[in-house]
């Protein structure tokens, strides 16, 4: 949780119909399937990588935000930073 | 996280756009609505490199995600690239309609590092005899060939459409089989002849009889599928306007590329007093009818 991680330029965030849209730019995407969704919390991570906050502080954000178990959310957000990964759609910044 | 789609889409939402971004072409078809209007004045009236970069901004914000640009030919604007490229990094999934034949190996690969989502090239006929007498450019033929070939090499997505019409009846399931031949690359018939802008209806000599087109569509199980649900009494009313919408050349914000009656002037309001509040008042004859069913868009989940 002390790690830190910028965003990839080639993923833009839009925001269509109240939802949160990972679009990735720079690559073909077969159909309008293939773009990423993001849940509410998902969104909430997603706006606050900078490349300079450590995650702890984003987890500590978030779980005021919305008032939730620290716990579970860590394992939550691990799940989603994983996945962001997977898809380079972030990386690891340096500390 | 738990599984998220993107489903709800409000009944009124703007979200795709169709953008006749120039009426510019370097070909002359016969049968095209746009070309009265590629003529040094009324180029003169089209809408800047800023005015687009604007509006495209305003349907961004609005929460546009399709964004189809047309023409004329798209990249015969000489800000092609500037226009492309910042609705790119706008996040809109971007699919052009294209000629083809403006297309070279350097333009294929700046496609490719930013990819369209969709390239529809119109691909008259597979001979260059009646390529060329479609396009009235000679050359056409070849070069469209090989762009299709440079953007198959690349992985692009492409589509390649046909409008049926006297000159090529002959040839359309030849290139339905061409195209099938190719993997991906879908293919879409048209058979609609327009009037062109200035409101000449000479393009409908051109146009086949509801005889002539059964007689191709019949021959081919998509086409018949297609022609089949077209005809179909269940067709759900005309839902334009509500969550598609065309703008012009000269940035009137229009219910569709085929209803111009009315407009919106993007130059004096903004997009979401236009979309939210004049378009809904825009006469359209095939509106009436039954509820519109939601959109359901499903998308992967990060």
């Amino acid at each position: 949780m002390g790690k830190i991680y910028a965003k990839n330029a080639d993923f833009v965030q839009r925001e269509v119909a109240g939802e949160c849209i990972l679009v990735p730019v720079r690559r073909q995407l077969t159909d309008i399937n293939s773009l990423y969704v993001l849940n509410e919390t998902a969104a909430a991570v997603w706006k606050r990588l900078d490349g300079k906050r450590p995650m702890q502080d984003i987890v500590g954000d978030i779980a005021q935000q919305f008032d939730v178990a620290v716990e579970q959310l860590e394992k939550d957000i691990n799940a989603f930073i994983e996945d962001l990964l997977r898809i380079r759609a972030i990386e690891e910044a340096p500390s | 996280m738990e599984q998220k789609r993107l489903t709800l889409i409000p009944e009124r939402f703007p979200f795709l756009c169709q953008w006749e971004i120039t009426c510019r072409c370097n070909l002359r078809c016969v049968m095209c609505y746009t070309d009265c209007f590629n003529r040094p004045d009324k180029i003169r009236e089209e809408l800047t490199t800023d005015e687009i970069v604007r509006i495209m901004d305003e349907l961004a914000d609005a929460g546009c995600l399709e964004l189809c640009l047309t023409g004329g030919e798209p990249f015969a604007r000489p800000d092609f690239f500037a226009i492309y490229e910042h609705a790119k990094r706008e996040g809109f999934l971007v699919t052009l309609f294209t000629n083809g034949t403006l297309i070279t190996e350097d333009i294929a690969d700046r496609l490719a590092a930013l990819p369209p989502h969709r390239i529809e090239i119109s691909l008259h006929s597979l001979t260059e005899n009646t390529f060329d007498r479609v396009t009235q450019g000679n050359g056409s033929f070849k070069r469209c060939m090989r762009t299709i070939e440079l953007l198959l090499k690349r992985n692009l997505a492409v589509v390649l459409k046909t409008t049926a019409m006297t000159m090529n009846k002959n040839e359309v399931l030849a290139i339905r089989r061409y195209v099938s031949g190719l993997g991906s690359v879908g293919y879409k018939l048209g058979v609609e002849m327009r009037p062109t802008l200035d409101g000449d209806d000479s393009p409908a000599r051109l146009g086949l009889s509801p005889a002539e087109l059964l007689e191709i569509t019949r021959q081919d199980p998509e086409l018949w599928t297609e022609a089949c649900r077209k005809q179909s009494q269940q067709m759900p009313p005309c839902e334009s306007g509500k969550r598609t919408f065309h703008i012009d050349a000269y940035g009137r914000l229009q219910l569709c590329s085929g209803n111009r009656r009315q407009g919106y002037d993007l130059r004096q309001g903004s997009f979401k007093e236009g979309f939210y509040h004049t378009l809904p008042t825009f006469a359209c004859p095939f509106k009436a009818g039954l509820p519109a069913s939601l959109i359901q868009v499903s998308a992967g989940h990060v």
